[in-house]
């Protein structure tokens, strides 16, 4: 569960998100969408708990973000875009690390079937550099996921993909909502949120523009029309433009 | 018409060829000066800048009162006339032993470093592949020719050398020059062996018994014409020259050394007629070595391409301060101890950060290192013939000490100096920052403390100077006591210092960790950083000193000296750990207000 109220974050006297409030509930995908600079991807920083909030508070799985930061990290995993991984700490030794970090005693149990699951089982023993950029965000998922977070933040999932590894990430995503657990993802790929997320939270300049669920959002920005795409949706609720 | 819409140029001129590369070298030069001024309007830069012109300046310019007294007596010991062609002998060996191991080293076909933009530009264009040589070969000077300067200004203080500084650079220049040279016409030779199927260990074994053949027909030539040294060879420098001189005079020798000798001999020169009388036989080697490679034309191409890629991926290595991937491809390493899935989170940090260096630094060298001091003096003890190298031995340790203290801090940088970049990922784990910074802190004390504790066994065990008396063996073992629990807590503060400045100047740390950037400023810049280190350092050990002298003063009288040194020693640990833990608190509390993506902003 994921309690959004009055989140801002200022840069200076530069604001990139501005007084945002919303919440996710177990089972719920959000899809966080806007233009370039909507403050999509410090939104999700600060719902990590990465960088500080200038205001606002967030609930992360009913722990305060700010007054107890330790308890709501250890309910939630972040998947930046790009994987961010230790040149030197092979797949298994990635894990074996994170597994001290976050207590998960039973690591090698629960390593195994994840490793199958990602089809990273026979990399185990490489290291980053000898794995493909897919194979990479397969191994940043299996870390984030060994310690089986109740909230899942995913920014820019599918960059760097091919067609099967986005069809597989997609699936991923889903059973993990099917499963309980709470997902905010950002995405350019409008498609993909159309097909994944139940909810979709639209940005611009670091305001919200509108959030619902698919069909609220939709009703809103149609004008009565019918069969009208998240792209145009999108489309008419920004305007079009960037600023 | 081409389809771009205008006429294609049916050749280019040969000159227009050339002078295009030279444009492009020339104006890739000029860019980077000017980008290197530029950048001087930001503080960091200029002050960097200023200071390290003023160590240049003290190191290589600056004549002290010292050195201009020192100057007279230095002139008469300018090497004799007679010891020079003993000294060009040498030199000529080792410029052999380079050409030597040109010829045995290599086992990939001829790359010509090229970089990813001269590559994408060049190959494609319609330049023949002599041209591309002649362009690296007027490229290469560039560097030779900064690279003779630097040698020059540092070979300038050699007050034995002859000749001067003119005579040496230009020498320097004729032996960077031919070598180079020579590397490239043997690379390519190499190429032409490979592609004639002949495998690079085919190659040595050949390059080796030429050489053994050398070797033996030396060997028999010297024994037959040549004796063996007698006691009054080594009677002085002048004699011990003279006969190696004569020595590599003789037979074969005298023939193998013959290019190089010529190579070197303008570098030795002792006046301008001695230098234009060393220089043609130079040029003529060099001009030779030129002759040979523009009329090598092997296909380069392939693994020029393999080379800059490999270079262009240790750059980004190294930019990211990645020292192990920028040492080449990088393996699996086992781990270096068990980590258990419970406990302290911390520990996880010490093997994630050692599993980053060096596989030496594990508990059973250090181990097998102390064993080895251990048998050492021990060994020196009992032989009286060697009972007087102790106190070399004691020497040589306090230095390593002080290097492990002064330098350790900046060269141990398996800590959040290295995974700036992962912060973002750093920060989701469930941690308060102090345990964060704690974490990374530790494999660099672990490995300067393994040192320090190296140190500190060498100096109990051998320094006893028997002029101190009041240094009994117990309060030897005493002090070396105290001192060992100290050792982490001291370099733990230590390193407090560059991880703050990591934490509170990411973009100065950004900068200084990116170690291909250059440049005087680069260099002031670490000196200010490693005296800032030294002067915090010294501030916060301040209190704890004061406070020990005051205890060991205060109550030695009553409890003796040794006890009064064991509880000073436990003052000055409580000080500092509480200095320590003050400093991972403040640090900690920083790192989870730290925006890098903010900090890095413009």
């Amino acid at each position: 569960m994921i309690e959004v109220g009055g989140l801002t974050k200022r840069y200076g006297t530069f604001t990139a998100v501005r007084d945002l409030s919303f919440a996710v509930r177990p089972g719920e995908v959000l899809g966080l969408v806007g233009p370039n600079g909507a403050g999509k991807t410090t939104t999700l920083r600060c719902l990590a708990g990465i960088i500080p909030a200038t205001a606002g508070a967030c609930r992360i799985a009913g722990h305060d973000l700010a007054a107890d930061p330790v308890a709501a990290k250890r309910a939630l995993a972040f998947f930046p875009d790009e994987p961010r991984l230790f040149d030197y700490l092979t797949v298994r030794q990635h894990l074996a690390f994170v597994a001290r970090l976050y207590g998960v005693e039973d690591h090698e149990a629960r390593a195994e079937p994840l490793l199958v699951e990602l089809e990273i089982a026979d990399k185990a023993d490489q290291l980053p550099g000898e794995l493909s950029r897919g194979m990479k965000q397969k191994l940043a998922i299996a870390c984030g996921l060994l310690h089986s977070p109740q909230v899942m933040f995913f920014d820019e999932p599918l960059t760097g993909l091919d067609p099967l590894g986005i069809r597989r990430m997609k699936d991923s995503i889903m059973a993990r909502a099917r499963a309980g657990a709470t997902v905010v993802l950002s995405s350019h790929l409008l498609h993909l949120l159309e097909e994944v997320c139940s909810h979709v939270l639209i940005l611009k300049r670091g305001e919200k523009i509108a959030d619902g669920t698919l069909a609220d959002v939709s009703a809103r920005f149609s004008n009565g029309e019918t069969g009208v795409s998240l792209e145009e949706i999108f489309m008419r609720a920004t305007g079009g433009t960037e600023s | 018409m081409n389809p771009a819409g205008g006429a294609a140029p049916s050749r280019t001129p040969r000159g227009g060829i050339i002078r295009a590369l030279l444009y492009l070298r020339c104006m890739s030069l000029r860019n980077l000066l000017l980008s290197r001024l530029r950048r001087l309007k930001q503080p960091k830069y200029l002050v960097g800048a200023i200071v390290g012109a003023g160590y240049f300046y003290m190191m290589f310019f600056r004549r002290s009162r010292f050195d201009r007294a020192g100057a007279h007596a230095a002139a008469a010991a300018v090497v004799p006339v007679d010891l020079l062609p003993a000294v060009i002998s040498i030199g000529a060996v080792v410029l052999l032993i380079f050409v030597a191991l040109a010829w045995l080293v290599p086992d990939q076909r001829a790359g010509i470093a090229f970089s990813e933009a001269e590559i994408a530009f060049l190959f494609p264009a319609p330049l023949r592949r002599r041209t591309l040589i002649y362009y690296k070969l007027v490229n290469s000077q560039f560097a030779i020719l900064f690279t003779v300067a630097l040698l020059t200004v540092f070979t300038g203080r050699w007050s034995f050398l002859p000749g001067n500084a003119l005579i040496h650079a230009a020498g320097w220049w004729m032996i960077l020059a031919t070598l180079n040279l020579h590397f490239m016409g043997s690379s390519f030779a190499v190429t032409r062996l490979m592609d004639n199927g002949i495998t690079p260990w085919r190659r040595r074994l050949a390059v080796l018994g030429v050489i053994a053949v050398v070797a033996v027909a030396a060997a028999v030539w010297l024994g037959r014409d040549f004796r063996g040294p007698v006691p009054s060879d080594y009677a002085n420098l002048r004699t011990m020259a003279g006969y190696v001189n004569s020595f590599l005079s003789t037979g074969p020798l005298r023939w193998l050394l013959l290019p190089a000798r010529a190579v070197v001999a303008p570098f030795l020169a002792s006046g301008a007629a001695a230098f234009f009388l060393a220089l043609g036989p130079a040029l003529l080697v060099f001009a030779a070595h030129f002759i040979w490679v523009l009329r090598s034309e092997v296909s380069f191409e392939d693994a020029s391409i393999a080379k800059s890629e490999k270079r262009a991926a240790r750059i980004a290595a190294v930019r990211e301060g990645n020292w192990r991937a920028a040492r080449g491809a990088l393996k699996s390493r086992a781990a270096p101890f068990r980590l258990a899935p419970a406990g302290r989170p911390e520990v996880a940090f010490l093997w994630k950060n050692l599993l980053s260096t060096f596989p030496l630094f594990r508990p059973r060298t250090f181990v097998i290192l102390a064993l080895v001091i251990v048998a050492g003096v021990n060994w020196m003890e009992r032989d009286a013939g060697f009972r007087g190298l102790l106190p070399v031995f004691s020497a040589t340790a306090s230095m390593v000490g002080a290097y492990v203290i002064l330098l350790g801090p900046q060269l141990a940088r398996q800590d959040l100096r290295n995974d700036l970049g992962n912060a973002d990922i750093l920060k989701t784990y469930p941690l308060p920052g102090w345990q964060v910074v704690l974490g990374q802190m530790l494999a660099p004390v672990a490995i300067l403390t393994g040192l320090l504790w190296l140190v500190l066994l060498a100096l109990a065990l051998a320094f006893h100077p028997q002029h101190w008396a009041w240094l009994t063996p117990a309060l030897r073992v005493t002090i070396a006591a105290v001192l060992v629990p100290l050792a982490p807590v001291i370099c733990a503060l230590q390193l407090l210092v560059p991880n703050a400045a990591a934490l509170f100047f990411p973009a100065w740390v950004q900068t200084m960790r990116n170690r291909t950037e250059r440049g005087i400023e680069m260099l002031g810049q670490r000196i200010i950083f490693v005296g800032g280190q030294m002067v915090v350092v010294i501030l916060a050990l301040v209190p704890a000193a004061l406070g020990a002298f005051t205890l060991v003063f205060a109550t030695q009288w009553l409890i003796g000296p040794v006890a009064a040194v064991a509880l000073a020693g436990a003052g000055v640990l409580a000080i500092l750990a509480v200095e320590v833990a003050c400093g991972l608190w403040w640090l900690g509390r920083r790192f989870e207000q730290f925006d890098l993506s903010a900090e890095l902003r413009p």
